[in-house]
């Protein structure tokens, strides 16, 4: 047998799973076939190798850090809460909101800030007070309005006849 | 406490669950991903990066199962998925370093310069094999699973497994094989 043939029985004949009959086969190469008899011994050496293969003992911390996994994705899962495109509107809406805060606070002219808000506030409030006033005023005409028109259909007289 | 209890503990958030299921599962992944990877920082990296999935897909596990085969395929699958996807192939392993020596020191206090020269190039040797035979070779030759419970956790037929365990038996001989005759000057 060539000794590709019996390179594919080695696993099997190193395992003890070959039939008597391919077992002398294997057997009468490898003592004719120095190439094959090193590669028999190779495996031999490779399985009892790899069969003592150490473990090796994880790094200290690494047994905390898996510890840690659920209360690392509860934390996770409460800023994707926050991350929401749903919610993008309103913090964009914060965040400009506090930076407009942040430069009120630190700003050296804050009193002329302060000021000028007074200021527009002011002039708000009476811009609001001359409205109602003339809403106040536009009503009065309008009731006034609305009584002559009262009075003048009074005195309509359909028939033609003069109550006086 | 048994392991179908520690996990329905885990489901319903018990921290003291959780932190069983790693004491129990840690050592074994973080060998599995260094045997695998053959990088002692990498193999750190994996191995939360897997826990983190056993975390999320917990809800999904199936109690008529086996767990650990289970786990060992959510593992193995992420292995060779982030294998694929980060190309390890073009890396170096580490050099069989300490970490290795050390521990083999402490295994096998009768090892000698040749137990360890043997150790030295089939730690390299696995970095030749495709990842399908590296992962089957692991969990078979240096984790010490059946044949069976390799076919389980790989989702493939015993014929396949065997025949592909002894194709990487058969590489690794031929790596020792070429470097004693390199060594003898054949």
């Amino acid at each position: 047998m060539a000794c590709d043939k019996i390179e594919e029985l080695l696993t099997a004949y190193t395992d003890g799973e070959l039939g008597p009959g391919e077992r002398a086969v294997v057997e009468r190469h490898l003592e004719a076939c120095p190439d094959c008899a090193a590669l028999l011994a190779s495996l031999r050496a490779a399985d009892a190798t790899l069969a003592r293969f150490p473990e090796v003992e994880p790094p200290a911390d690494l047994r905390e850090k898996l510890y840690a996994i659920p209360a690392r994705r509860r934390f996770r899962f409460g800023l994707d809460v926050l991350l929401r495109p749903a919610l993008q509107p309103a913090l964009a809406a914060a965040a400009v909101f506090l930076t407009l805060f942040t430069f009120y606070i630190f700003s050296p002219a804050k009193a002329q800030i302060n000021e000028a808000i007074s200021r527009q506030f002011h002039l708000g409030y009476s811009q609001v007070e001359k409205l109602y006033a003339k809403a106040g005023s536009l009503t009065d005409s309008l009731g006034g309005f609305a009584d002559n028109v009262f009075v003048s259909l009074k005195k309509i007289n359909p028939l033609g006849k003069n109550d006086e | 406490m048994n392991l179908e209890a520690i996990i329905r503990d885990c489901l319903d958030g018990r921290e003291g669950a959780w932190k069983m299921l790693v004491d129990l599962y840690s050592k074994k992944i973080f060998n599995m991903s260094y045997q695998f990877a053959g990088s002692f920082q990498e193999a750190e990296d994996l191995t939360q990066d897997i826990f983190i999935k056993l975390h999320r897909a917990l809800s999904k596990y199936d109690f008529g199962k086996n767990f650990t085969a289970w786990f060992l395929t959510l593992a193995k699958n992420y292995l060779i998925d982030e294998y694929r996807r980060t190309k390890w192939e073009k890396r170096q392993r580490d050099d069989f370093d300490e970490q290795i020596a050390s521990a083999a020191a402490a295994d096998d206090p009768e090892h000698g310069l040749v137990g360890e020269e043997n150790r030295r190039m089939l730690w390299r040797g696995l970095n030749d094999l495709p990842n399908d035979m590296r992962m089957a070779l692991i969990l078979k030759e240096i984790q010490g699973k059946t044949y069976e419970e390799v076919a389980e956790i790989l989702g493939l037929p015993v014929g396949t497994v065997k025949s592909r365990i002894n194709r990487g038996r058969l590489q690794l001989a031929k790596i020792l094989k070429d470097r004693k005759e390199n060594a003898h000057g054949l």
